[in-house]
């Protein structure tokens, strides 16, 4: 589904390199679930972003569906990200502006089949179909977060990317949250990379991958 | 597909304006006061321009005014006497004499003051008089003292309730004389000279000078160069003829004073114009102020919103598709405040209509309006929505 190979990412300060990534290499399978885990400062954003085509690597070669990415422009990463990846972040990041419904619908405008019967059925499906009217601020904190999930599914895309999906949510809510996560790959066969601080939710995953100083490990350093 | 893509861009650009109604309104508000502005500038121009034609649509460029001087103590010599030399003026072709003076004019019912105008018969056709019932008094008139006099239409109206009355053959008292009512003249509008033609009454200059003005008229001249390239020459022939016929020596100043009507028009138009475009500027600059307006909020706009920005972008949306969203908030705001403002103009319009104010609509303000109206408000509004356009996902995102 997606490879990484020796990918490394510097940012650059006064032509001072302060490198982050330093060499990762990672493949997914098609359906698989993945956590990623490691301490702040890992470098563990900074490969999310790469994975989630909102940024480039400096080296390395990034590959989703056998398709390179890692060379293509902010447009043509727009339509990836767009097509192929679904966004569940931890703070939700709904538009304010906007109805449940539309907030659902949103990724289907930009790639110009927009598709609010299918936004409906995402909304059933995550149980909330009463609400589709109701602006974000009139929800829960996990009512919101189904809401993404809805709107990370409208376009249908093989990969979903959660980053610590129930980090602003209580015990309980976040445990309904992770249920319906694991949903996805069970019963819609998507492929996730989630990043998580909690080993428990980690054990919820097919595999979990420590990130550490900017390369991957296989020891547990948490 | 495209279509209902953008239509659909649109109606989302409407309800992120609509959630925050107050603020858009505030940014239209100087759009509004802009477009209303020079629509209503516009029609005062127009007004003021038709206002100056219409006062002196019985002038042509050609017409000399000659009349006594204003400094107390000249006494002018200027009288019916000089007409056959300055008739015997190669360069002139028709003058018409003039004595004028305000009587009470009243019937058996209705008193009313107005000026008495005593002049010779060929006023009628150099003032291009039209009659809705008589006519003109002739020369035998004059020649005879005939009490006879000729109605202007507001006379007419003031004193009989109507423009036309079936008056002719009737009697009506001018100061303490009676005269007999001759014609009624069409309405006409507008100066003649040193009067209004609807507001005087015309009788024989020699009746008026015997039974009602006397000395107390003041006397002028109504002279027509044969054409424009003459007037100077008529001017300058005008001064030497009435000098030598007045007997002034060579030290003596002027006993009468030439006017040029050509040059009073040319002037009158000129500050008319002068006055729109004074009235111009200022609602351009009050559009110019409108479109920083919207500048200045849509750059708040786009700070704030750096993280919808960011999301957006995250799930998809290209540099374009902000982009247009935000010129399309532009569109939208521009588009409401030109409308509201023309709906303004014209109440404006009615409002300054009911005081009196001459004001005349022109079906181009509308379009100049417009085009002024929205270059400014889709130059102001790009530069905010280019730099929205241009934010980075990653930075947007992490943007609180």
């Amino acid at each position: 589904m997606i490879s990484l190979s020796s990918i490394k990412k510097s940012y650059f300060i006064k032509n001072t390199e302060f490198p982050i990534l330093k060499g990762i290499d990672l493949s997914v399978k098609n359906g698989e679930f993945i956590a990623l885990m490691g301490p702040s400062g890992s470098g563990k954003s900074t490969l999310l972003n790469i994975i989630g085509c909102l940024d480039k690597p400096t080296h390395g070669e990034y590959l989703i569906d056998k398709k390179l990415v890692s060379n293509l422009s902010n447009d043509e990463l727009a339509d990836v990200r767009n097509t192929y990846i679904g966004f569940i972040f931890q703070n939700f990041n709904l538009i304010p502006t906007l109805s449940t419904l539309d907030n659902v619908a949103l990724p289907s405008f930009y790639n110009g089949n927009v598709d609010y019967k299918k936004a409906k059925e995402l909304l059933d499906l995550v149980g909330l179909s009463d609400r589709l009217d109701n602006k974000p601020n009139e929800l829960s904190g996990g009512q919101r977060q189904r809401v993404a999930i809805a709107r990370s599914l409208i376009n249908d895309p093989a990969f979903i990317l959660a980053d610590e999906p129930t980090g602003n949510l209580d015990s309980k809510t976040g445990a309904d949250i992770m249920k319906l996560i694991v949903s996805l790959k069970k019963d819609f066969g998507k492929t996730i990379l989630m990043v998580t601080h909690d080993s428990h939710l980690a054990k919820l995953t097919d595999r979990v991958i420590y990130l550490k100083d900017g390369y991957i490990t296989n020891k547990k350093s948490i | 597909m495209i279509y209902s893509f953008y239509f659909k861009l649109f109606q989302l650009s409407w309800k992120s304006l609509k959630s925050n109604i107050f603020r858009s309104f505030l940014t239209t508000l100087g759009i509004m006061i802009g477009a209303a502005t020079i629509i209503i500038v516009v029609a005062l121009g127009e007004g003021a321009k038709q206002d100056i034609a219409a006062q002196y649509s019985n002038m042509s460029v050609t017409t000399i005014l000659v009349n006594g001087p204003s400094t107390e103590g000249s006494k002018s010599k200027l009288s019916v006497d000089d007409i056959p030399v300055i008739s015997a003026i190669p360069a002139v072709a028709d003058v018409v004499p003039m004595l004028t003076g305000k009587v009470n004019i009243s019937t058996t019912e209705n008193t009313a003051s107005f000026n008495v105008v005593g002049t010779f018969p060929n006023f009628s056709s150099v003032a291009n008089l039209t009659y809705s019932k008589g006519g003109f008094f002739e020369q035998v008139d004059d020649d005879d003292h005939t009490k006879v006099v000729v109605l202007g239409a507001t006379v007419a109206e003031e004193i009989y309730g109507s423009r036309t009355p079936d008056v002719i053959g009737q009697s009506i008292i001018l100061g303490k004389k009676e005269f007999e009512i001759v014609g009624i003249a069409d309405y006409k509008g507008g100066a003649f000279g040193p009067i209004t033609i609807d507001e005087a009454v015309f009788t024989p200059y020699s009746s008026s000078y015997r039974y009602v003005l006397g000395k107390n008229g003041k006397f002028s001249f109504n002279i027509n160069a044969k054409n424009v390239d003459l007037l100077e020459d008529a001017m300058l022939s005008l001064t030497k003829v009435l000098r030598e016929e007045h007997k002034l020596g060579a030290t003596t100043p002027d006993d009468f004073k030439l006017k040029d009507m050509g040059a009073t028009v040319a002037s009158a138009q000129s500050s008319s114009q002068t006055m729109a475009i004074l009235l111009g500027a200022v609602g351009f600059i009050v559009l110019l102020v409108g479109g920083i307006g919207i500048m200045n909020i849509m750059y708040v706009t786009v700070s704030e919103r750096t993280k919808e920005i960011g999301i957006r972008k995250a799930i998809g949306a290209k540099d374009h598709h902000v982009l247009t969203q935000f010129l399309f908030e532009a569109f939208i705001l521009t588009a409401v405040g030109y409308l509201v403002g023309t709906a303004a103009s014209v109440v404006i319009y009615y409002v300054l209509l009911s005081f009196g104010i001459k004001v005349v609509f022109v079906g181009w303000s509308l379009l100049l309006s417009l085009i002024i109206t929205f270059t400014v408000g889709m130059f102001f509004g790009y530069y905010p929505a280019k730099k929205a356009a241009a934010l980075d996902p990653i930075d947007a995102l992490r943007y609180e």
